[in-house]
């Protein structure tokens, strides 16, 4: 069986994961609600989207959703239990590049990893591609590099 | 690391004195993507240790250096950057470090001055590269010249944890760089950190 994940979000009421996918042997869109179930607003986000992507029932549909995105669907689906709206929610894992994210708890830091990870996700190569090398070598030419403005300001130590 | 009171045996910094294996350590902000690079360059060798109580992952890796097979052991952050600072330990017999910065995020550059002092505070001598990743965000970034590497005079490398562009590449020259350093060692602080756990403990004998 080859299941191509499509999308991938959550329904409030009851709590649980929507996945749109492709069954690869028919070439059909169909649609899998999954139920969250023993979820609640103190529940460990993490350990609950590991458990959903093994579960026996579902790990096969599952497979092409990452982990970090189960992660984001499951805060999204504790934070509305905990009476924040989808606005807000949302609002939590936008990524401004002049923030230091070091001084983030735990939390907010997986929140921006997600969203990091969507990026990621999309530019990944992996090592089931046709395609995949392992050692990829690109040599950079240092001659028509132009100097940073990062460099601009006289830092101690740039 | 000996903050609590045991140490864990995969810890233990005697095992990095022997001949064939070295420590590698890396440093960086929150989310530059060090794990991710180890994670690409370590494949399906790839089973971090989440040593969770001392606050870092550790990866281990073999690897060939000329015709010897020596044991690598990465050092990972887990969380410990947070603090600005890292313990010690962390740096201690380390043969060389990794440093990362994000090209999306200015700060992480900005900070790479921190991580250098203070592992200079430490390791004066080890060799030291650094690292600009997430290039597949933003190719127009290797048009640019970051300075600090230069200044510094440490190697630097343009990857991507993601599309795999020059991770291998950075992680070889790093362990070559490592052994080499440990055959011909030219930091005493080891030493003089030995000594002063002599004298403490000699202190509170006494």
């Amino acid at each position: 069986m080859n299941f191509e994940a499509k999308r991938c979000g959550v329904q409030f009421s009851p709590p649980s994961i929507v996945l749109i996918y492709e069954n690869k042997s028919t070439n059909k869109l169909r649609k899998r609600i999954i139920p969250v179930r023993k979820y609640s607003k103190d529940s460990d986000y993490r350990k609950a989207a590991e458990t959903l992507k093994n579960h026996p029932r579902h790990r096969d549909y599952l497979q092409s959703v990452s982990q970090s995105q189960l992660e984001r669907l499951h805060i999204i689906l504790r934070d509305h239990m905990q009476g924040l709206s989808l606005e807000q929610s949302l609002a939590s894992f936008r990524l401004d590049p002049e923030q230091d994210l070091n001084k983030l708890d735990d939390d907010e830091l997986a929140r921006k990893k997600g969203k990091m990870d969507e990026l990621f996700e999309k530019n990944r190569k992996r090592k089931d591609d046709p395609d995949f090398v392992y050692d990829v070598e690109v040599e950079f030419s240092a001659n028509n590099q132009e100097k940073c403005s990062w460099d601009e300001e006289s830092d101690d130590g740039f | 690391m000996a903050r609590e009171g045991s140490t864990h045996p995969d810890l233990d910094p005697a095992k990095y004195d022997a001949a064939e294996a070295v420590k590698i350590i890396c440093l960086g902000d929150s989310a530059v993507g060090k794990s991710k690079l180890m994670e690409r360059f370590l494949l399906d060798e790839y089973r971090p240790q989440q040593m969770s109580t001392y606050a870092l992952t550790l990866y281990k890796h073999k690897a060939t250096v000329g015709n010897k097979t020596v044991a690598v052991d990465f050092w990972d952050t887990a969380g410990q950057e947070r603090f600005q600072s890292m313990h010690p330990s962390y740096y201690y017999k380390a043969h060389a470090c990794i440093m990362v910065f994000d090209i999306q995020r200015k700060i992480t550059y900005k900070n790479l001055s921190m991580w250098y002092k203070e592992l200079r505070e430490y390791r004066p001598e080890i060799p030291c590269c650094v690292v600009a990743n997430k290039i597949d965000a933003d190719m127009k970034a290797t048009q640019r010249s970051f300075n600090f590497a230069k200044k510094h005079d440490l190697p630097s490398y343009f990857v991507s944890a993601a599309d795999g562009t020059n991770v291998v590449k950075m992680f070889r020259d790093t362990i070559r760089r490592a052994v080499e350093y440990k055959q011909n060692p030219t930091d005493f602080m080891d030493e003089v950190l030995q000594e002063l756990e002599v004298k403490v403990y000699s202190s509170n004998v006494a």
